[in-house]
């Protein structure tokens, strides 16, 4: 079955993770933007990280058969700073043309100050300009009542809530989006946000429609295969295949094809896996031989 | 610089529809400049389509350009900077900041574009920046670097280090237009380091290293020719023959101990082809 793996930080993950995850049957990432674990000093470090994003990432995605896309945003922890929030956003516009850019995010809210929120609705109004969805980061701390202010937030600028992923949901939040309209998104951990057994029974109860799971891997305790293993359990559970298949492959397809730049078609077929090929003069075979 | 017709090449192209989205993004580039080419260029592939051109070769005074090796928004793409008037910065820019698609597309538009600084500049970017579809759309498929030549910046050592690239990357000759004319002892020697290289470690060599070292020898390339002759690769024995044949065409000195290896070889050899060549280069 094939994985449309909709938030994972393949910045911070190894080779052998693209190799492992198209084994388990990932075909495509998304790699939303995000806080590089320390802030960034000026601007022209996001710049050359969009641009890593378009170009070694999606090169070094390709080498491996997965298709790479992306979201650009100035996620909320670097909106509370003021030596580069207002210059990314002045940046953002030109990346929100890129082909493979298929959102905005993550955007939201994190310590859920004034300044979060002033750059929150920024990108809302870039995300509506652009004609492209938004990816929300919800924080971890203080949850249910973020992911509320962040709803709120949404309706106040009058963005359709049908492409808005609320993300890093949990047993909590369920309860608030899965009447409003948007897509509920759950980040699956080994121990932390969202666990699988936890997750199988939110499944349980609510079903499948606009609900997304990820692995949202980083560099901190994670594991970019959490969500083939959340299959397995899905699987023994009783869930149908065909279920599955929506969970983890149309939902996220239909979500992220909102903007009208996610060619469905080419998703049919593996990325490039000419590992041949070097970027930058970089290759990630070392002088190995490419058919070996 | 008028290399070819773009808009009569995407009107038989392309269909109706799609035509009609190039002249549209045209007219608002033509407005817009730089700025609006920024925004129009990711989209090339996905609004244009990434169809090949039909193989053409088209000539315009010192270029050539071999049009089948190039896509609908590759064509899209070269006349979209000519309208936006894109100098060397803008070129520059928009590699820096483009995707991986994006940057094919710049490279591409340099074979049909006159020399300059940003020329020179890309093609330095390309001697770092080997991804594979980057390195072909800047050199190969057109006599770009060959036309490059001379230029500040792009001195011989700089087309040998492109040259002996395209020999890591295992590029086809044939695709460097004109490069076999620039042929030198240098190049040869770092052609045939690099094989010995391979050979130690037991990987494939650049089956054109034959090709190429026999235009310009240097120590030890007689050697390497007569014993690709006896190589178990076809395409290496191919290579070793049409070596010595160039070899030959020049070079008359060792004539009578080359033909000795050539006749030796020429009844046991089962290609039809390389004992064509064969037979060429004992005709010299």
């Amino acid at each position: 079955m094939r994985i449309f793996e909709p938030h994972i930080h393949m910045f911070s993950r190894v080779t052998d993770d693209y190799e492992r995850m198209a084994l388990a049957g990932v075909r495509a990432v998304l790699e939303p933007a995000f806080w590089l674990g320390q802030n960034r000093t000026n601007v022209g470090s996001f710049v050359d990280y969009f641009d890593t994003l378009i170009g070694w990432e999606r090169f070094r995605a390709q080498q491996f058969g997965i298709h790479h896309f992306c979201t650009m945003a100035l996620n909320p922890r670097e909106a509370n700073d003021d030596r580069v929030n207002q210059a990314v956003i002045e940046a953002l516009p030109r990346y929100l043309e890129k082909d493979g850019v298929l959102g905005v995010g993550e955007i939201g809210l994190d310590d859920q100050t004034k300044k979060e929120e002033h750059y929150f609705l920024a990108q809302l109004a870039l995300a509506k300009k652009h004609d492209l969805p938004v990816l929300v980061h919800t924080p971890h701390r203080d949850k249910k009542k973020g992911f509320q202010r962040c709803i709120d937030l949404v309706r106040d600028a009058a963005f359709p809530l049908q492409r808005v992923l609320l993300d890093h949901g949990n047993e909590e939040t369920i309860k608030i989006t899965r009447e409003l309209g948007c897509v509920s998104g759950f980040s699956i951990y080994p121990f932390t946000k969202m666990d699988t057994n936890r997750m199988v029974a939110i499944v349980k109860e609510y079903g499948v429609e606009r609900m997304i799971i990820n692995s949202a891997a980083d560099w901190g305790v994670s594991d970019p295969l959490m969500v083939p293993k959340t299959m397995v359990k899905l699987e023994q559970a009783g869930l149908r295949p065909a279920l599955i298949e929506q969970l983890v492959w149309g939902n996220p397809v239909a979500f992220f094809s909102q903007g009208g730049r996610l060619d469905v078609a080419r998703l049919e077929h593996p990325a490039n896996i000419d590992r041949r090929q070097t970027f930058e003069g970089n290759s990630v075979l070392r002088g190995q031989d490419p058919d070996a | 610089m008028n290399v070819f017709d773009v808009q009569a090449s995407l009107r038989a192209l392309l269909p109706a529809e799609r035509f009609l989205v190039f002249e549209e993004l045209r007219t608002q580039v033509a407005a817009g400049g730089v700025r609006a080419l920024q925004i129009a260029l990711p989209a090339l592939p996905r609004k244009i389509g990434r169809e090949q051109l039909p193989p053409e070769l088209a000539l315009e005074g010192d270029v050539s350009v071999d049009l089948g090796a190039w896509r609908a928004c590759d064509a899209a793409a070269l006349e979209l900077l000519h309208v936006a008037q894109a100098g060397d910065d803008a070129l520059r820019e928009l590699y820096a900041h483009g995707d991986i698609e994006e940057r094919a597309m710049v490279l591409r538009s340099l074979a049909c574009r006159p020399v300059s600084a940003g020329t020179v500049a890309l093609l330095a970017e390309v001697q770092r920046t080997n991804v594979q579809s980057h390195f072909e759309a800047a050199i190969c498929d057109s006599n770009l670097v060959a036309r490059s030549l001379g230029r500040a910046g792009f001195a011989q050592a700089d087309l040998d280090r492109l040259v002996l690239k395209a020999a890591f990357l295992g590029v086809e000759l044939v695709r460097l237009f004109d490069v076999q004319r620039h042929a030198n002892p240098e190049l040869s020697r770092m052609l045939q380091d690099l094989a010995t290289e391979r050979e130690a470690a037991g990987r494939a060599v650049w089956r054109d290293t034959a090709r190429l070292i026999a235009r310009a020898p240097t120590a030890g390339t007689l050697a390497r020719l007569v014993g690709g002759l006896e190589h178990g690769d076809d395409g290496t024995r191919l290579a070793a023959a049409e070596g010595l044949d160039a070899l030959l065409s020049r070079e008359r000195s060792q004539r009578t101990e080359l033909h000795h290896y050539l006749r030796e070889r020429l009844p046991r050899e089962p290609r039809a082809e390389i004992r064509a060549a064969l037979e060429r280069a004992l005709a010299r």
